[in-house]
C-alpha cells in the first residue's frame, strides 16, 4: 500500500478545521463518559446471550458434545468454524497496527485502536472455541507442553499444536501491542480523570509524563513490537490453515490455504473493523477523525482483498478439476451443488461478487452501503469456513461413510454468546480506553499545521 | 512459622496430592476369600453350550470371567458352526444381563398390579389351578431340546393336562411333508454344499435365516473358494423376488415371480430331465413317473408365469444337469405360500432329477424334528381357547401375541383363557397378558440340551449362578407337580432338572460331552431314496393371494431380529440390515418405479393395508426388487421392551398384523400369502441409514476381479505384493515415487510382530455377524435410533455394502441413498471396514497430545487417557473408522445389570475421548502373557479377534505379517493377484490386505429378467452400469 500523498493527509481530518488539542482530548474522551440507556440495553442484551452461550458451554461440559448438530463424519462443525472465523477477524488489527505502521500509512491512525482492541478481543473469543470444541476439556491442559513427570509430551507433528502455539503467541503479542500504544493515551486520561479511573489509569499510564524519552520509548516500542507483530499477521493464519491443508480430507488438502487463510482473514478482519467503527463514529460523533478518506481505504482494501480471496475460489475448483483426481472433483462438485450448496453460494456472492461493487468511489464513501456490505463479508466469511471445513469433512474419500451436518440450535446459542463475548468485551473498551489513538491523531494535527501545503 | 522439614513437606505435599485425587471415584478390589475351584481372577473360564437363538442349534463356548460370561463364541468343534457364530448368537449374552428381566414370579393381583410372590406360592397356585382345570390345561411354547420337551411330555400326562403346542414362527413343515410327498420319506432334508459344485436357491436365504445359516454360508463359501477351485468353484444361482443378502453374494439372481419358485423348478427339472433322458442317465426316479409330471412345464411354457425367460431357464436347466454335484435349495420363510408343499417337492424333484439325493442332499428317514408341532395345532389351540376348553395356558419360549397374526385371533382367545402362565424371563407382548409370571432362566443360566439334527446332540449348561430369583422352566413343572401332591410327583423324576438332563446322557461320557459341548457324530448318510408315487397326486400350481392390490406382500425375516427375537438386543437393533443398512426401524422395500408410481421417496411413510390389517411403514424405493412387489421385514413393531419399544410404543411396524393366519398343505404357516394396497401417507420417518450411498466411484474399497481375468493374469485390481513387492499394477500408473510397500514393514525394527489381516472379500456374505461380535468383546455401546440417525453408531467395524465399481459421475450422489441397484443385477461387493493400523496412518501424526500414536508391532494405538477429544484425527482418517463418545455412553448405555456383561479387559471409554478398533489388542496381550510363560513368541493362530473369529465363512484372518508362515500372509499369497488394500493411492500402507471378490461367469450374457423389470435389462454382471430400475 503506498502511503497516501501528503496533501490527503491534511485533508483526512477535513471537513472540519483541525482541533486544537483539548478538542481533539475532549472528543475522544467524550466516548469514555457517561453511559446513555441505550449503552446498558446493548450491554444487556449482550451480557444475556454471554449468559446464555455460558449456560450451553457448561450443559455441554456436562451431558457431552453430543448435544452439537455433529454426526458422522463431520467431526468439525460450528466450533473450529467459528474460531477461524474469529482467528480471522483478528488479523485485521495486527495488519493495521503492525504492517501499515511500518508503511508509514498515516490514516491507520484513526482506526488502529479500534482493530488493536477487536484483535484481541477476537483472539479471546476465538481461544474460548479451542475449549468448547474439545471433548474433555477438563484434560485440555494436555495440549500444553508443560514438564511433567509421566514424561509425556505433546506431538510437534500435530498442526493443531502449532496453531496452539500460534494463536497464543499472536494474543500476547496483539496484547502487548495494544498496551502499549495506549500507554501515551492513558497518561491523558489519568490526568483528566478522578477517582477510580485515575487510579486505575495512573498505574497503567506507568507513570507516563510525556517527555521526550518516554515518547523516543515508545516509539522504538512500537516500531519492534510492529516488526515482530509482523510477520504473525501471516504466519498466524497460515498456521490455523495448516489445520486443514496438512490432512488429506479433500478441499481441505491444498497448497493454496496459506494466502488464501490470510487474504480471507484481513478480508473478514478489515469488514469486521467497518461494521464495528461505522457505528461508534456516528453514535460518539467521530466524523472528524474517521472520515470518509478512512473509509475509503479500508473499503479499498477490502476490494484488494476480495479479488485475492475471489481468486482462491475459482483456483481451488481449478485444481479440483485439473488435478484430475475424482475424490477432490467431487468433493467441489458437492460443495457447489450437494447439501451445502447455499453455504457456498452465500460465500462466492458475498465475498467474491458483492464486494466488486467497491470498484465506485461513490459506493466506497457510501457510509450505510459499506455498512450493510461489511456486515455480508462478515456473514460471508463465516460461511466460507463452514463450507471448507464442513463440505470438506462430509464427502472425504468412502463414499459409504459420508454425511451430511446440520447446525443444531445449541452450537447456534454458542455462537450467538461468541458475538455477544465479544461485542460485550468491546463495549467494555469504548468506556474504560479511549477509542482512538489521542497521541497520534495530535501528531497528525501538528504535521498537519506544521506542513499545511503537504509534503513531510 | 515452624520450620518445615523435607519429611513434613513430603507428608504436607502427600495430603494435597490425596486431596486432589480425591474427586476420582475410589474402587475396591476385594479379594476371594475361598477362591472357587478352577478360577483365576484375571483368566477367562470357557463352558461348551448351545446357542438357544434359533432352531439351528450352533455350539457355544461361553467366555466368562469372575463368574460372569462376557463373550459367546461358537464351539470349534461343533460340526454345525464349527466355532463361527451369527450376530443373533452372539447378541444372545444380552438376554442374560437383560435390564427388563422379571427379578421374581409375580402375580396379577384383582387390583390388575404384579405382586411379587415366592416361588413357593407360586407353585402352589399353579398347582391349584392346574388341578382345578382338569384336563383343561393347554402348554404353548417354542421347540425345546428333547430332554426338556420329554419332560414336558411326562409332566402333562402326570397332571393330566390336555393340549401341547409346540409353535415356532419360522418352522418347516412343507419341507418335511414334501419330502414324503416326493420321497415317500417323512425327513427333513440336510443339506451339505460344501463340495457342491451348482446351488441354485429358490428364496430360502441360506445364508440369513433358513435351516442352519452359519453352516450353509461356510459351505456355499468353501465351495466357491477360488484358492481350492480354480473354476470359481460352485455357482450360486438365487431365486427370488428381492435382492437379499444370500442373493447378493449369488452369481446370478433370476428375479422370478413370487410364488412360481416350484413352476421355475419344475422347468428346469425339465431341461435337465431331458437332457439326462437323451443321454440315458438316471433321473432319479422311475422316468415313467417323472416325466409326466414335467411335461406342461417346458421353459417356453413357464417363463410367462415365472417371468424369467425360456432361454434363461433353459440355460440354467442345462447349467445344473451338466454340474456333478449340484443342489437346489427350497424356499424359505419369506416364500413359503399356500401351496409350500408342492413348491418345495418341485425343488425337492429337481434335486431327484439332477442327481443330488445322496450327494448334497441327505434324506434321512426319522431326520424329521418329532417334536415339531405344526401351525395347524396353533390354530387349533386356538379355537380351543375361544370356546373356553383351555382355562390354563402355560407359555413358555415363545411370544404369540406378537408373532401371530391378528387374524388368528389369538389375543381374544387369551382373554378367554381363565389363567394364563406366562415363563418369559424378559417381558414382552405375550407376559404382559399373563396372569402369573414364572420366569424362567436364560439360556446362559440353564440346563438342557438340544438335537438339531440326526448325529448331533448337543448339551446346554450354564455358565453363570442365575442373577435374579428365577426358576427353570422345567424344575418349576416338577415343583408343581410335588405341589399337586405325590401321586403326581411320583410319576415323575425326582431331583431337579440338572439331573435329569444328566440321566438323559446317561449312555455318554457326560464329562466329556460337557467339556466339549455334546457328542457329535459324523452326519448320517441318508437312505438311497427314489422319486415315489406320491408325486403324482401333488398339483403344481400357483398359489393364490388374499386380498386386491398391486402388490404382492412379501414378508421376509429380518437377518439380525429372525421373528422378532432379537428385537429387545440392542445390539441387534444396532446392527444395521445387511442390505438395506437401516438399524432400530422398519421399512417397506419397493422398486423405484413403483414409488415414483406412488409418488413417493425415501422415507416417506406408506400404508400397506390387506383384507387383515394396514400398517404405516417408511418407504425404501430400491433397484434390486420387482415392480410389482413390496417387502417388509419380519420383527420390528414390538410395543414392549426397553429396546424393542419406542418406550412403549411400537418401534416399527410388525408386518405379521396384516397377515392371513393360512397354512400350507402340510398344516404349516404360509407368509406369502396376501396382495396389498399401497398408498402414500404423506408423513415422513427419517431412516437411519448407516450407509450414505452404495456408489464407490471407482475409488477401490471394494474390488472385483473377474474369473476369467484371475486365470489369465490379467487382473485389473491394483494388487499388493505379500512380501516385499511394489505396489500399483494400473497400466499406466507410475507408482515409483511411492516407497514399495511391504505390509510387515511398518513396525519397529526389533519387533517380531506386525499385525495384520487378510480380508476375503469373495468370501464375506455382508452377514454382519462380526460387527456384534466386536461390539459385545470390546463393550463398544449401542447408541440407539437416535444416535443412527445422526451416524453416531460405535461400531468399530462396520459392512460397506458397494454395487460394482461405481461411476465417478458428480451427479451421484444427490439426492441421497439412491442405490445402483438393478433388477438382476448381482455385483454385491461387502466390504468390512475397520481400522487399517495404516503403516502410514494419517490420524497418528495429527492428533497434538499423541494418545494416538503408531506402537512397535504395528497397531495404531488409541490412548483413552491422554485423548482430549479434538477428533483430528478421525477426520484424517481416509477410512472413517474412528468413533466418538459423544455423550457418557459408558454410562448411560449400560443400565444395571447390563454392565456386569462388560470385557473386564477393555476399558469402557468415557465421555468425549475417540475410540476404534484395536485389533482386539486385549487378546494379543494374553496370548503374549501365555507365550512370555513359555519362553516363546506368539504363534500364529493364538490371536484371534473377535470379528475373525466369528466370522462364519472365515473371511477374516488375522496374524503376524512377519512370520511368513502366517495364516494371513499365506491368504493373502493364495490370493496374490486379488490382493489390494483399500484406497491405496493415499499410501497409508494399511495391515489389512483384501482380497478382491471373484465375479464368476463374466462376460457371459445373464438374461434379464422380462417382467416387472421397469425396463432394467442390466445383465447380471453389469449392475455397475448405473441404470436403476
Amino acid at each position: 500500500m503506498t502511503p497516501p500523498p501528503a496533501a490527503s493527509v491534511a485533508a483526512m481530518i477535513r471537513p472540519a478545521p483541525i482541533p486544537d488539542d483539548s478538542k481533539i482530548n475532549q472528543d475522544i474522551l467524550y466516548v469514555m463518559k457517561g453511559t446513555s440507556p441505550g449503552y446498558w440495553l446493548l450491554l444487556s442484551i449482550a451480557l444475556t446471550f454471554v449468559g446464555i452461550g455460558a449456560a450451553v458451554w457448561l450443559w455441554q461440559i456436562y451431558e457431552g458434545l453430543g448435544i452439537a448438530g455433529y454426526i458422522h463424519p463431520v467431526f468439525w462443525g460450528v466450533y473450529i468454524v467459528t474460531f477461524v472465523f474469529w482467528i480471522g477477524i483478528a488479523h485485521a488489527g495486527t495488519l493495521i497496527s503492525a504492517i501499515l505502521y511500518l508503511f508509514r500509512a498515516k490514516w491507520r491512525n484513526a482506526i488502529n485502536r479500534s482493530a488493536e482492541a477487536m484483535t484481541v478481543f477476537a483472539v479471546m473469543t476465538a481461544g474460548l472455541f479451542l475449549g468448547i470444541h474439545v471433548g474433555r476439556i477438563w484434560k485440555a491442559y494436555f495440549i500444553l507442553p508443560y514438564p511433567n513427570q509421566r514424561g509425556l509430551w505433546v506431538n510437534f507433528k500435530s498442526p493443531l499444536l502449532w496453531d496452539t502455539v500460534a494463536v497464543s503467541t499472536y494474543a500476547t503479542i496483539s496484547i502487548v501491542f495494544l498496551y502499549v500504544g495506549l500507554i501515551p493515551d492513558l497518561a491523558i486520561a489519568r490526568d483528566r480523570h478522578s477517582g477510580w479511573r485515575r487510579v486505575l489509569y495512573g498505574i497503567l499510564a506507568l507513570g507516563w509524563q510525556g517527555t521526550s524519552r518516554n515518547w523516543k520509548s515508545h516509539t522504538r516500542s512500537v516500531l519492534h513490537l510492529s516488526g515482530l507483530a509482523t510477520p504473525l499477521v501471516l504466519s498466524v493464519h497460515s498456521v490455523v490453515s495448516w489445520d486443514f491443508a496438512m490432512t488429506l480430507v479433500p478441499g481441505w488438502h491444498s497448497t493454496i490455504f496459506g494466502p488464501y487463510f490470510v487474504a480471507g482473514a484481513i478480508f473478514s478482519g478489515f469488514a469486521m473493523v467497518l461494521t464495528l467503527m461505522i457505528p461508534v463514529r456516528r453514535i460518539y460523533g467521530l466524523e472528524n477523525y474517521i472520515t470518509d478518506y478512512h473509509l475509503d481505504n479500508m473499503a479499498r482494501f477490502l476490494l484488494f482483498t476480495s479479488i485475492i480471496v475471489g481468486y482462491a475460489y475459482v483456483f481451488e475448483y481449478f485444481i479440483a478439476w485439473y488435478s484430475g483426481v475424482e475424490h477432490e472433483q467431487t468433493s467441489f462438485w458437492m460443495r457447489t451443488f450437494g447439501a451445502y450448496w447455499f453455504s457456498t453460494w452465500v460465500m462466492i456472492v458475498c465475498n467474491a461478487i458483492l464486494p466488486q461493487l467497491l470498484w465506485f468511489k461513490r459506493l466506497r464513501t457510501n457510509v450505510p452501503f459499506l455498512f450493510v456490505l461489511s456486515v455480508l463479508i462478515n456473514i460471508g466469511m463465516w460461511f466460507e469456513r463452514y463450507v471448507i471445513i464442513v463440505e470438506g469433512l462430509s464427502t472425504e474419500h468412502d463414499p459409504s461413510a459420508w454425511g451430511v451436518y446440520t447446525v443444531s440450535w445449541p452450537e447456534i446459542g454458542i455462537l450467538a454468546g461468541s458475538f455477544a463475548f465479544f461485542v460485550t468485551l468491546f463495549l467494555i473498551f469504548l468506556k474504560l480506553f479511549p477509542i482512538i489513538a489521542i497521541a497520534e491523531i495530535k501528531e497528525l494535527a501538528i504535521h498537519a499545521k506544521l506542513h499545511p501545503e503537504g509534503g513531510h | 512459622m515452624p520450620e518445615v522439614d523435607r519429611r513434613q513437606f513430603l507428608k504436607l505435599a502427600g495430603a494435597g496430592g490425596a486431596a486432589a485425587v480425591g474427586c476420582e471415584p475410589v474402587e475396591r478390589l476385594i479379594p476371594y476369600v475361598v477362591q472357587p475351584e478352577e478360577m483365576t481372577p484375571g483368566m477367562p473360564l470357557f463352558y461348551a453350550s448351545t446357542c438357544q437363538e434359533c432352531p439351528a442349534g450352533c455350539g457355544l463356548h461361553v467366555r466368562t470371567r469372575e463368574g460372569r460370561p462376557v463373550k459367546l463364541e461358537g464351539n470349534p468343534e461343533h460340526p454345525i458352526n464349527r466355532g463361527a457364530l451369527c450376530g443373533r448368537g452372539q447378541a444372545g449374552i444380552g438376554r442374560t444381563y437383560h435390564p427388563d428381566r422379571y427379578h421374581q414370579p409375580m402375580l396379577r393381583g384383582g387390583d390388575g398390579e404384579w405382586h411379587p410372590i415366592t416361588w413357593e406360592l407360586a407353585a402352589e397356585t399353579l398347582a391349584a389351578m392346574i388341578s382345578g382345570a382338569g384336563s383343561k390345561v393347554a402348554i404353548l411354547g417354542g421347540p425345546t431340546g428333547p430332554t426338556l420337551s420329554r419332560l414336558i411330555d411326562q409332566w402333562m400326562a402326570a397332571v393330566g393336562a390336555g393340549t401341547r403346542v409346540v409353535y415356532e414362527p419360522f418352522a418347516f413343515e412343507a419341507l418335511v411333508e414334501a419330502s414324503r410327498s416326493v420321497f415317500g420319506v417323512a425327513s427333513r432334508p440336510l443339506f451339505d454344499l460344501s463340495d457342491a459344485d451348482f446351488v441354485i436357491d429358490f428364496g430360502a436365504e441360506s445364508m440369513e435365516s433358513w435351516l442352519s445359516p452359519i453352516e450353509h454360508a461356510r459351505q456355499i463359501e468353501e465351495a466357491r473358494d477360488v484358492s481350492k477351485h480354480a473354476n470359481g468353484g460352485a455357482r450360486l444361482i438365487y431365486v427370488g423376488p428381492r435382492l437379499s443378502t444370500t442373493a447378493g453374494n449369488a452369481d446370478e439372481w433370476l428375479p422370478a415371480k413370487p410364488g412360481s419358485e416350484g413352476i421355475l423348478a419344475l422347468a428346469i427339472a425339465r431341461v435337465a430331465f431331458d437332457r439326462a433322458r437323451a443321454r440315458g442317465r438316471p433321473v432319479g426316479g422311475d422316468p415313467a413317473l417323472i416325466g409326466p409330471v414335467l411335461a406342461d412345464f417346458s421353459p417356453e411354457a413357464v417363463a410367462s408365469q415365472t417371468e424369467i425367460p425360456a432361454e434363461t431357464i433353459r440355460r440354467i436347466g442345462e447349467a445344473i444337469a451338466a454340474s456333478a454335484r449340484p443342489a437346489a435349495l427350497p424356499p424359505g420363510t419369506a416364500l413359503s405360500s399356500q401351496r409350500a408343499v408342492v413348491t418345495t417337492a418341485a425343488v425337492l424333484l429337481l434335486n431327484a432329477v439332477v442327481g443330488a439325493i445322496g450327494k448334497t442332499v441327505q434324506i434321512v428317514p426319522g431326520a424329521a424334528s418329532a417334536e415339531a408341532g405344526s401351525f395347524d395345532d396353533v390354530i387349533r389351540l386356538i379355537g380351543a381357547m375361544k370356546s373356553g376348553d383351555v382355562e390354563v395356558l402355560l407359555i413358555h419360549d415363545s411370544n404369540p401375541v406378537y408373532s401371530l397374526p391378528p387374524d388368528a385371533g389369538f389375543a381374544a382367545a387369551l382373554e378367554q383363557v381363565n389363567f394364563v402362565v406366562s415363563f418369559a424371563s424378559i417381558p414382552d407382548e405375550t407376559s404382559g397378558k399373563a396372569n402369573l409370571i414364572l420366569p424362567d432362566h436364560t439360556p446362559l443360566e440353564s440346563w438342557g440340551d438340544a438335537a438339531p439334527r440326526a448325529g448331533v446332540r448337543s448339551l446346554i449348561q450354564p455358565s453363570v449362578r442365575p442373577l435374579y430369583d428365577t426358576q427353570a422352566l422345567a424344575d418349576t413343572l416338577l415343583q408343581t407337580a410335588r405341589a399337586m401332591g405325590t401321586g403326581i410327583a411320583a410319576r415323575l423324576p425326582s431331583g431337579s432338572f440338572r439331573g435329569v438332563v444328566e440321566s438323559a446322557w446317561s449312555g455318554t461320557d457326560y464329562r466329556k460331552a460337557l467339556a466339549k459341548g455334546g457328542v457329535f457324530e459324523s452326519s448320517p448318510s441318508g437312505s438311497p431314496v427314489e422319486v415315489a408315487e406320491g408325486l403324482a397326486k401333488l398339483a403344481f400350481k400357483e398359489p393364490q393371494l388374499e386380498g386386491e392390490g398391486s402388490f404382492v406382500l412379501v414378508p421376509y425375516p429380518s437377518p439380525h431380529l429372525y421373528d422378532g427375537r432379537g428385537a429387545n438386543l440392542p445390539w441387534l437393533q444396532e446392527t444395521p440390515d445387511p442390505v438395506t443398512k437401516i438399524a432400530w426401524q422398519s421399512w417397506a422395500e419397493l422398486s423405484h418405479a413403483a414409488a415414483a408410481a406412488l409418488g413417493v421417496g425415501m422415507g416417506d411413510v406408506v400404508a400397506i393395508e390387506t383384507p387383515f390389517g394396514r400398517i404405516e411403514v417408511p418407504a425404501f424405493p430400491r433397484g434390486g426388487i420387482r415392480d410389482d412387489v413390496i417387502a417388509v421385514p419380519i420383527g420390528q413393531g414390538h410395543t414392549v421392551g426397553r429396546f424393542a419399544s419406542r418406550e412403549g410404543a411400537a418401534r416399527g411396524a410388525n408386518v405379521i398384523s396384516v397377515l392371513p393366519a393360512l397354512t400350507d398343505e402340510a398344516g404349516g404357516r404360509a407368509w406369502l400369502t396376501a396382495r396389498a394396497k399401497v398408498s402414500p401417507t404423506g408423513r415422513f420417518e427419517r431412516l437411519a441409514i448407516t450407509q450414505y450411498s452404495d456408489n464407490q466411484r471407482g475409488r477401490s474399497i471394494a474390488e472385483a476381479v473377474s474369473l476369467g481375468a484371475l486365470a489369465d493374469g490379467s487382473s485389473q485390481t491394483p494388487h499388493v505384493s505379500s512380501g516385499s513387492g511394489h505396489e500399483g499394477s494400473k497400466p499406466g500408473e507410475s507408482h515409483e515415487l511411492l516407497r514399495p510397500y511391504d505390509p510387515a514393514a511398518d513396525a519397529a525394527a526389533e519387533s517380531p510382530y506386525r499385525w495384520g489381516m487378510t480380508i476375503d472379500l469373495d468370501r464375506c456374505t455382508g452377514c454382519s455377524a462380526c460387527m456384534v461380535a466386536c461390539a459385545v468383546e470390546n463393550n463398544i455401546p449401542t447408541v440407539g435410533e437416535e444416535g443412527v440417525l445422526r451416524h453416531r453408531e460405535m461400531h468399530w467395524i462396520r459392512i460397506e455394502r458397494y454395487l460394482g465399481d461405481g461411476e465417478p459421475t458428480l451427479r451421484a450422489g444427490r439426492p441421497a441413498h439412491t442405490d445402483r441397484e438393478t433388477l438382476g443385477g448381482v455385483d454385491v461387493r461387502h466390504a468390512p471396514m475397520l481400522c487399517q493400523q495404516c503403516g502410514a496412518a494419517p490420524c497418528e501424526p495429527v492428533c497434538p497430545v499423541l494418545a494416538t500414536y503408531h506402537n512397535p508391532e504395528g497397531l495404531n494405538g488409541m490412548i483413552y487417557n491422554r485423548c482430549i477429544g479434538t477428533r483430528y484425527c478421525s477426520n484424517n482418517c481416509p477410512y472413517k473408522v474412528r468413533r466418538f463418545n459423544w455423550f457418557d455412553y459408558g454410562i448411560h448405555q449400560w443400565p444395571e445389570p447390563m454392565n456386569l456383561m462388560l470385557n473386564p479387559d477393555v476399558t469402557v471409554r468415557g465421555q468425549g475421548v475417540m475410540e476404534k478398533c484395536t485389533f482386539c489388542i486385549q487378546r494379543v496381550q494374553s496370548a503374549r502373557q501365555v507365550a512370555k510363560d513359555e519362553a516363546r513368541p506368539i504363534g500364529d493362530g493364538e490371536v484371534t479377534p473377535a470379528c475373525a473369529q466369528t466370522c462364519p465363512t472365515q473371511a477374516i484372518t488375522f496374524g503376524n505379517l512377519r512370520d511368513d508362515k502366517s495364516r494371513a500372509r499365506e491368504r493373502a499369497r493364495e490370493g496374490e493377484n486379488r490382493a489390494y488394500h483399500a484406497l491405496h493411492v493415499l499410501n497409508t500402507r494399511p495391515a489389512i490386505t483384501y482380497l478382491a471378490k471373484v465375479t464368476r461367469d463374466q462376460g457371459r450374457e445373464a438374461a434379464a429378467p422380462r417382467g416387472g423389470g421397469g425396463g432394467s435389462r442390466a445383465p447380471a454382471e453389469q449392475g455397475d452400469d448405473g441404470g436403476r430400475g
